[in-house]
């Protein structure tokens, strides 16, 4: 650690406008991140010369959205230094419920699907914020419980519909403006909008980054951290009812394995995107940027056509390639 | 002089004791959960204590490394993956080979598995990147080589080979000695290592305080890259079992997830704290058996699997739940 300000220094002097560059780059993470994400859509756009259409970037949005949202729960808790190993077991939940009671009509399975993500929620952020549980463990005990109970219910009280109504599939796969906009990027931008002013506007958010920096000093100031460490896994709950069901209207059809694989995937986006898991350090711009550059690139591996191993050696790499150069970028600081 | 050193000896106990009742907590656990569980089923005998302790084999494993991982204050999220890994690398070339061959294969594959994940505990210290994110990362590449060396569940391995870790050649019945000597011999050399090596109070040092453990001159880095190597090679030794017990490979992605957090879960019901530099390997060990007993116990209580699956959820979230009140009453009362 105490060689690096050498090299620096030594390549400040050749090349002073490469490293002013950098110095911006280093302030600004977005506009690196920015630049990753141009440079995968122009590779994906040479793997596949039909993806630099409006129909390619509505297909990536129509991935990304559920995956952003997802990310946007693990964003919120991560910054508390905590983390949801049960969102998507949430998702997959509420999307189950919602589709159960399609035939009710969408509103009400809409709001059935999201007291899922409430109850659930509100059970993590007691274990973790009053029994003080390791947010790691209560999820993923969570995690199971909600698998076990999905699938004995799937058998008893949710037997029945496992589609979609109408109006749902047009929420999570449906498009507008000459079939140009998802709907469910509105859904994900006015999500965007909220959790953005949430974390720089309000109280609750500036106390979101101040547990996770200091939880100790936060107590000592009189805040009630509990209060606020439930509050923020109730959000994070809806944040994954929404995704599920979104999820669920793009698939039309729902299973208990509906939004498993995208666990990892949202814990990498807020990564990606410059949120400290440790907390206190991050925000959801990054983590917008992040869903998209996983989206893009689970694009680009399936256009590629080189088979799952590949794919999953190639995703791998490139969010430890990104998640190394971001910690040398911010490090360098 | 006699009683001067009986008391000391007393009191070594006493705070021994004091400092390891989690431990102790969990042995004793499971021992009562032998006992239910013998009580339960009519005949109680050597095919149960057999099939206990083989299939507990590699999550024992894998609890063992990521113990080791979690004192020295990381987490790895790739176990799972390098147990598909190897998994998949030993049934496909371990298939029609004589015992020697396959021996040497299992061995090569030990060494191999502990030098890549040193590798990547030196990606973590260089990087100054989480342990959490680096091992997610290289879990999805393991796993993808996994795919990649055996595309479709299949391959085989020695008669032998499944002896060793099962006691039986066709990895059915057989006595209960293989099974427990496999699974006793790596807990308590790593168990030793941990508590009696300059290395493994070095593991435990960095686990506790990183910066205090540099000033005090220990090379964090080296203490670091060991205890990521130790987790490697017992993640190879799982694949390794699973190998032995399904006299197969199966490079499901699914399967290695499960595999890793269940380790998660094991480490953490055995009293090794997250945070790092607590708790001991023997702990895990006891959990992990644990965690696999459930089942069988469950089933005999004709609670189904699914049920099953809840109250194992409920028990990790209680008993956790459970310590935190503890802790929470005892700073209160302090």
């Amino acid at each position: 650690m105490s060689q690096a300000p050498l090299p620096a220094q030594a390549a400040a002097e050749p090349a002073g406008l490469a490293a002013r560059a950098a110095a911006r780059v280093a302030e600004h993470p977005t506009l690196a991140l920015t630049g990753i994400l141009a440079i995968l859509v122009l590779a994906t756009g040479f793997v596949e010369p039909n993806y630099l259409s409006v129909s390619g970037a509505r297909n990536t949005l129509l991935q990304a959205a559920p995956l952003g949202i997802l990310a946007g729960a693990q964003t919120i808790l991560m910054l508390t230094g905590g983390i949801d190993l049960s969102v998507t077991m949430i998702a997959t939940g509420s999307a189950y419920v919602a589709a159960n009671q399609s035939p009710e009509g969408a509103v009400i399975a809409i709001l059935l699907g999201i007291l899922v993500g409430l109850v659930v929620g509100s059970a993590n952020g007691v274990g973790v914020a009053v029994f003080r549980v390791n947010p790691l463990i209560m999820t993923l005990a969570m995690s199971g419980i909600l698998l076990g109970l999905f699938t004995a219910w799937a058998q008893t009280i949710l037997q029945g519909s496992t589609q979609m109504g109408p109006f749902i599939k047009l929420l999570g796969g449906g498009s507008f403006l000459g079939n140009r906009v998802p709907y469910s990027v509105v859904v994900w931008a006015l999500i965007a909008g909220g959790l953005i002013w949430l974390l720089r506007r309000t109280g609750w958010g500036r106390l979101l980054y101040a547990i996770g920096d200091n939880e100790v000093a936060v107590r000592l100031a009189g805040v009630r951290v509990w209060q606020v460490r439930i509050t923020a896994y109730i959000v994070a709950g809806v944040l994954g009812s929404i995704s599920g069901i979104l999820l669920g209207g793009r698939t039309g059809a729902v299973d208990l394995q509906l939004a498993n694989a995208f666990l990892l995937p949202s814990v990498a986006a807020a990564v990606i995107g410059g949120t400290s898991i440790f907390g206190g350090v991050g925000g959801y711009t990054g983590t917008i940027l992040g869903a998209l550059i996983l989206s893009v690139l689970n694009s680009m591996l399936t256009f590629l056509n080189v088979g799952q191993a590949i794919q999953q050696v190639v995703y791998g790499g490139i969010v430890l390639a990104l998640a190394w150069g971001y910690a040398g970028l911010t490090r360098r600081a | 002089m006699m009683t001067a050193l009986r008391s000391a000896g007393v009191a070594l106990w006493r705070t021994g004791l004091a400092r390891n009742t989690w431990t102790l907590g969990v042995w004793l656990l499971l021992s009562a959960l032998l006992l239910w569980y013998a009580t339960l089923i009519p005949v109680f005998g050597q095919f149960q204590v057999t099939s206990i302790s083989k299939n507990s084999l590699p999550l024992v494993y894998l609890a063992i490394g990521q113990a080791i991982i979690v004192i020295a204050g990381g987490i790895d999220l790739s176990l799972g993956a390098l147990l598909l890994l190897t998994n998949a690398l030993a049934a496909r070339f371990m298939d029609d080979q004589p015992f020697a061959m396959v021996l040497f294969i299992a061995i090569v594959l030990i060494a191999g598995l502990g030098i890549l994940n040193a590798l990547v505990g030196y990606i973590i210290s260089v990087s100054g990147v989480p342990d959490i994110v680096v091992t997610l990362a290289t879990g999805y590449i393991w796993s993808g080589f996994a795919l990649w060396i055996l595309p479709s569940p299949g391959g085989g391995t020695a008669p032998e080979f499944r002896w060793l870790f099962t006691g039986a050649q066709s990895g059915i019945g057989g006595t209960y000695v293989m099974p427990i000597l496999m699974m006793a011999v790596p807990a308590i050399l790593v168990f030793l290592l941990s508590r009696h090596t300059r290395l493994g109070l070095s593991i435990y040092a960095i686990g506790s305080d990183s910066v205090a453990a540099r000033l005090a001159g220990l090379d964090v880095r080296r203490a670091k890259i060991s205890s990521y190597a130790i987790g490697g090679a017992m993640a190879a030794l799982a694949g390794l079992a699973t190998v032995a017990l399904t006299g197969t490979g199966d490079p499901r992605f699914s399967v290695g997830a499960n595999a890793t957090l269940n380790s998660v879960a094991a480490v953490v019901l055995g009293g090794v704290a997250l945070v790092g530099g607590t708790g001991l390997v023997l702990g895990a060990v006891a959990a992990g058996v644990i965690l696999i007993m459930l089942n069988p116990i469950l089933s005999a209580m004709g609670i189904d699997p699914n049920n099953a699956q809840i109250i194992q959820g409920l028990l990790i979230a209680g008993v956790m739940m459970v310590g935190g009140l503890v802790t929470l009453l005892r700073e209160r009362s302090a």
